[in-house]
């Protein structure tokens, strides 16, 4: 039997079973990689899935869709990174006290390409939030909040916290120093607030200290719980997006045009812009990789705690310039941009003529990259009572 | 109701606390309340003895002169002081009872206050009660004791200290403050290590003297056994038992007691051998191979903690960190004994788990060196991927215009 006679009966085959999978499949389940936000045009389901398919790709998208409403596709390809190298990273992680940090020197040190998937999945989730807050504020300056698109700046907004949930309970998994005495700091903060404070950071930490409970509930919340529930909202903000679809501009064009085809072109330019974003986040991993500590000690302080995620850079900077009001004030400051559009309702999206959102946006936003930047070089030690007794200075080994 | 009465009536007129001379009934509080609160807090009220267990006199009378007759002692002078304590501490039925010794005034007889005191009837020596007190005697795990470990130095410093009555002796007043700044000093009152030694520890308490010259190294040893055992065995040791050598303190201080530095041992051989004898340069290597180890070890912690740092499990080179540091203390015993062979040895296997530590700790850099060799291939592919994606779209983009 020649070469040339299997490749055809493979293809042959193969041409089968696509055949077979075609007049079997209804249309409908394209909805569901609709759903996920992988097509964007309606699906025909009275026709056969390949056809159903090919007509879903020539949708056209509204012809002023620019570069800048890439942003919340980035932040979405960035959860999609964070899913897979999260995949990965259970594989060999182990939630519990005594595995943990040994399980992560294994990742970083033993496994291949290990210390890879780890950095990107650390840089991965800094690089979310500020994506996240990027998209959110384009939205938010370009007025795209308005009604109708306001319940689908809600559920962002609920998906931004969910980003943070994902980070906070994420954080505590590399289970070293920083990520102990962290964790143990924002509890204690958290069990501060009045009336609800105790009880929500009794439940978080499940013990009377950070411990393997608290460790246990954060891995279940962070590889189980978070990840259906930012599933199910990222796609209900992708079904609101469709249903409203991109906020209009605010001079409309004398010409706009046919607008671009979903498919080659908007799809050839969300690849360049997912290999640029891809690329990056991977020469940060690379270059600037997350220290692995020394193992966490409950009771032994570090001489400094180092923060690895920028949502803890910001909130430190905050508390270490602005004291513990200063970080609640900008978290309210955050909670009314967030919740402004149920009170500004009205039709105007001019920035110009909106001085009070403007304003409130352009101070969140500035203030969250400054604290950023602030936060990345602070070395900050834990609040705790330091030792009573001061131990003696020992050079490794002692003097004969 | 009245049975009620009665016992509230009891509980409220029942005596507070544990005072042990009632006035009502001793007579001696009539006059001399004011050593009650001080004599209460002892253990010589705990244990019920009374003010005429040792001043004498008739506790039932309340007036002169019937109180102060019969065999009335009053305050006893320094010399009757020690009988007095000696004949219930002397006594070994008495002081069984309570673990305690019996030989304390035998052995005060033998130190230098005893002589002073018993022989010479140099009222200038101390007696009991003047390290003791005569009325607050506590227990001497008591914090508040004068012989309390943290309170030694102080007690003996209220002579030992004072200028003028130590210059009649010919006797230095600094002991105490070289005490404190010492490695004694600081390991007893800074980290309260109470196996450190107080004054007591050198020079004994009830039989204090200074350690003579051949006495040195053993009094030192007592604690510092095996470098102690290592001196004895080598060339000064020999010198030391001759009397030709101060023990230890040929090379340590006393009251300042403080290690040699690694850098400092040839400076210190130079006390008493010229600068190049062969003792010195024996001295000299020795100097050499002990910071040579010292550097060597140090070197292997600041490699496992790079190796650490990369992410690397640490725990068989810690292991053999262990055993390097093992052969680095050893090394304090050839410093004792001047054993060349055996420095040799010891040093070696310093430097050769050192040099393993740091190998891998090389290896483990290199590594993550090499993991920027990862950009290459990720940008090349990315610019790739956009230029041809950029090219395409073009060429679409003018197909569809078209």
């Amino acid at each position: 039997m020649s070469m040339g006679r299997i490749w055809r009966d493979i293809t042959q085959w193969l041409a089968q079973v696509g055949s077979d999978i075609k007049a079997s499949t209804d249309a409908g389940l394209l909805g569901v990689a609709r759903f996920f936000g992988f097509l964007y045009g309606p699906i025909d389901t009275s026709l056969p899935i390949d056809e159903a398919l090919q007509k879903s790709l020539r949708f056209r998208l509204p012809p002023h869709a620019g570069w800048r409403h890439a942003l919340g596709g980035i932040a979405y390809l960035l959860f999609l990174l964070l899913v897979v190298t999260g995949v990965l990273l259970a594989v060999y992680f182990r939630p519990s006290a005594q595995e943990a940090f040994p399980s992560i020197q294994h990742i970083v040190s033993g496994v291949t390409l290990g210390w890879l998937i780890r950095d990107l999945h650390v840089w991965g989730a800094s690089i979310l939030v500020l994506a996240v807050l990027a998209h959110m504020g384009q939205v938010f300056f370009a007025g795209a909040y308005k009604p109708p698109r306001e319940t689908n700046w809600l559920i962002g907004i609920l998906l931004l916290f969910l980003v943070i949930s994902f980070g906070a309970t994420g954080y505590l998994l590399a289970w070293d120093q920083s990520a102990y005495w962290t964790v143990t700091e924002s509890l204690n903060a958290l069990a501060d607030l009045p009336i609800v404070g105790g009880m929500a950071a009794g439940l978080l930490r499940g013990d009377p200290i950070v411990s393997g409970a608290t460790l246990s509930r954060f891995f279940a919340a962070h590889v189980i719980l978070l990840p259906w529930l930012a599933l199910g909202f990222l796609g209900f903000h992708f079904t609101m997006v469709r249903r409203h679809g991109v906020a209009p501009l605010r001079q409309p064009q004398a010409n706009p045009g046919p607008g671009r085809q979903f498919f080659p072109n908007h799809l050839l330019r969300s690849f360049m812009v997912g290999m640029l974003v891809l690329a990056v986040v991977t020469t940060l991993a690379i270059l600037a990789p997350r220290p692995v500590g020394d193992a966490a000690h409950p009771g032994e302080l570090p001489d400094a705690i180092l923060s690895t995620w920028v949502v803890v850079d910001v909130s430190r900077a905050l508390v270490h310039y602005l004291g513990r009001w200063g970080f609640g004030l900008f978290t309210l400051l955050g909670l009314g941009l967030a919740l402004l559009p149920l009170v500004d309702r009205g039709p105007e999206r001019e920035i110009r003529r909106r001085p009070v959102a403007a304003a409130i946006g352009v101070i969140f936003f500035l203030g969250f990259l400054g604290f950023w930047m602030a936060g990345r070089g602070l070395r900050t030690v834990p609040t705790a009572p330091p030792p009573a007794v001061e131990q003696p200075a020992t050079v490794p080994g002692g003097k004969p | 109701m009245s049975a009620l009465l009665a016992l509230v009536t009891v509980l409220l007129t029942a005596p507070q606390g544990t005072a042990v001379l009632d006035s009502s009934v001793y007579g001696c509080l009539t006059c001399h309340a004011d050593k009650r609160a001080a004599f209460d807090q002892g253990v010589h009220a705990e244990r019920g003895i009374k003010c005429h267990d040792c001043h004498g006199g008739d506790p039932a009378a309340v007036a002169l002169p019937a109180a102060h007759g019969g065999r009335f002692v009053g305050a006893p002078g320094k010399v009757a002081t020690v009988a007095l304590c000696g004949t219930c501490h002397s006594n070994p039925n008495k002081m069984r009872q309570y673990g305690l010794r019996s030989g304390q005034v035998a052995e005060f007889r033998t130190s230098r206050h005893g002589i002073l005191l018993l022989e010479k009837h140099n009222e200038d020596a101390p007696t009991c009660t003047n390290c003791h007190d005569a009325h607050t005697i506590l227990r001497p795990d008591d914090a508040r004791s004068t012989v309390y470990p943290n309170n030694i130095a102080v007690t003996c410093g209220r002579c030992h200290e004072d200028k003028s009555l130590m210059a009649k002796y010919g006797l230095p007043t600094d002991q105490v403050q070289q005490f404190n700044q010492s490695a004694h000093g600081v390991a007893l009152l800074r980290d309260q290590n109470f196996a450190a030694p107080t004054c007591l520890g050198c020079h004994g308490s009830h039989s204090a003297l200074p350690p003579t010259i051949t006495e040195i190294a053993n009094v030192c040893s007592r604690c510092h056994v095996s470098v102690g055992t290592a001196f004895g065995r080598g060339p000064h040791g020999q010198a030391a038992r001759a009397g030709k050598l101060a023990g230890c303190l040929g090379c340590h201080g006393n009251h300042d007691t403080e290690r040699v530095p690694a850098t400092q041992i040839a400076a210190t051989c130079t006390k008493c051998h010229a600068p190049g004898t062969p003792a010195h340069s024996l001295g000299t290597k020795l100097q050499e191979d002990v910071t040579q180890a010292s550097a060597d070890l140090r070197a292997a912690a600041s490699a496992i903690e790079a190796l650490a740092s990369f992410g690397q499990q640490t725990g068989d080179m810690k292991f053999r960190y262990q055993t390097a540091r093992t052969a680095y203390l050893q090394i304090t015993e050839v410093q004792h004994d001047l054993n060349l062979e055996r420095l040799e040895e010891l040093t070696r296997q310093v430097r050769s788990i050192s040099k393993d530590v740091r190998a891998a700790a090389a290896v483990a850099e290199e590594q993550k060196w090499e993991h920027r060799l990862w950009l290459v291939p990720v940008w090349f592919f990315t610019l790739a991927g956009i230029s041809l994606s950029w090219l395409t779209l073009r060429r679409f983009e003018r197909k569809q215009v078209g």
